[in-house]
């Protein structure tokens, strides 16, 4: 009969459909697209800050290749009588690489005096410093101070600017003569530390 | 007589009709014919593209020129921008506009860097996403911001490096009402 054959047919197609679409596994794509940005390298800074000592002339970075600190020898050259000083100075450069602002603050701490060979010469010198801008202002003999304990703090140093430290070793007048031809070590620490640039603080 | 006559006619007439039946002709049914014209179906576009360089500033918002030869120092913070041009045609068109991320190469002390995943912003103000068709190009802006911070001590990551690689960036369509 025609109405049981169609039925049948539409059974069967209905069936071929159904199929069909059971065995379609994949997803369906749509469009999509994708692109790249290459922001770069962003590289720090080095802090380089350079040290050179007056009368010697020796200069070295503050921090050496290796990560230690530099040990720069100021060997004033004349020697010391009873009541008379000697000078020298060290000018300090902020050296950076930095490509914005980098204000640096070199402090001067407290000078240690050791005696060389065990003599006592030690307890007779005082030292005192003051900030200069050159290494010229040193020999001369105003404006030098003791070291107190916070150190001696220079003015900010810009980036490629300098700030000298002077120092003054002075022998008491009563030294005795037994100190005659006694040397003595004086070793001061130099601290360079970045000041903040930011501007809500850091 | 009549009757033969009009069984003569009737014969004659059956039988021309019979002669039209047999003939070699055909029958014409009437027909009619027109054409439909359905048009010119146009695909729209979907596409993104990086076409500007990125800009890199500082802090205070001056360009920086080339960040090859910029040095960062404990308390900057510089900021990447990068336009993207999106484009999307279709009237049933929206895509979401996404980033796969940043995967740095860093030389520097994971506690002293804070580096953001890129912000995507549409005219200043966070994309919402999906976009919509266009006649034009549209302009999503990735923002990404590198901070060197403050509290970096000693001189510490000092000549170090932190490589961005490549930022990518997807538009993806996105199945609407009337779409299967």
């Amino acid at each position: 009969m025609r109405t049981k054959r169609s039925l049948q047919a539409a059974a069967l197609i209905a069936a071929a459909v159904l199929l069909g679409l059971l065995t379609v596994q994949g997803t369906y794509a749509l469009w999509s697209a994708s692109a790249s940005a290459a922001p770069g390298t962003v590289a720090s800074a080095s802090f380089d800050v350079a040290l050179s000592a007056a009368p010697s002339g020796q200069v070295t970075n503050m921090t050496l290749a290796n990560g230690q600190s530099a040990n720069l020898a100021i060997n004033p050259a004349a020697t010391l009588s009873p009541g008379t000083s000697v000078y020298g100075g060290v000018a300090v450069t902020n050296n950076t690489n930095a490509g914005g602002t980098f204000n640096t603050t070199v402090t001067a701490g407290q000078p240690v005096m050791t005696n060389v060979s065990g003599g006592s010469l030690a307890q007779y010198v005082t030292v005192s410093a003051k900030a200069a801008a050159t290494a010229a202002e040193c020999s001369a003999t105003g404006s030098y101070a003791p070291v107190g304990s916070a150190g001696l703090v220079s003015q900010p140093v810009a980036k490629g600017g300098s700030t000298v430290f002077c120092f003054q070793a002075s022998l008491s007048p009563a030294a005795p003569t037994t100190v005659k031809g006694q040397a003595v070590n004086i070793t001061l620490p130099l601290t360079a530390r970045q000041l903040c640039g930011v501007p809500g603080g850091c | 007589m009549r009757n033969s006559t009009l069984i003569k006619g009737t014969a004659a007439i059956a039988v021309g009709a019979a002669l039209l039946l047999g003939g070699g002709g055909t029958l014409a049914n009437w027909n009619a014919s027109a054409t439909a014209t359905p048009g010119t179906i146009v695909a729209g576009d979907l596409n993104v593209e990086n076409t500007t360089a990125g800009v890199w500033k500082d802090r205070n918002n001056a360009t920086i020129n080339n960040i090859a030869t910029y040095r960062v120092v404990p308390g900057d913070k510089l900021t990447f921008t990068q336009d993207l041009a999106v484009t999307l045609k279709g009237d049933k068109m929206a895509a979401e506009i996404d980033t796969t991320g940043i995967s740095e190469t860093s030389g520097f002390t994971a506690t002293n860097v804070s580096v953001s995943e890129p912000e995507l912003t549409v005219g200043g103000v966070d994309v919402l996403n999906p976009l919509v068709a266009s006649a034009g190009t549209q302009t999503v802006t990735a923002t990404i911001t590198f901070e060197f911070l403050s509290t970096t001590g000693n001189r510490d990551d000092a000549n170090k490096t932190y490589n961005f690689n490549n930022v990518g960036f997807t538009l993806t369509q996105v199945t609407q009402s009337g779409l299967s």
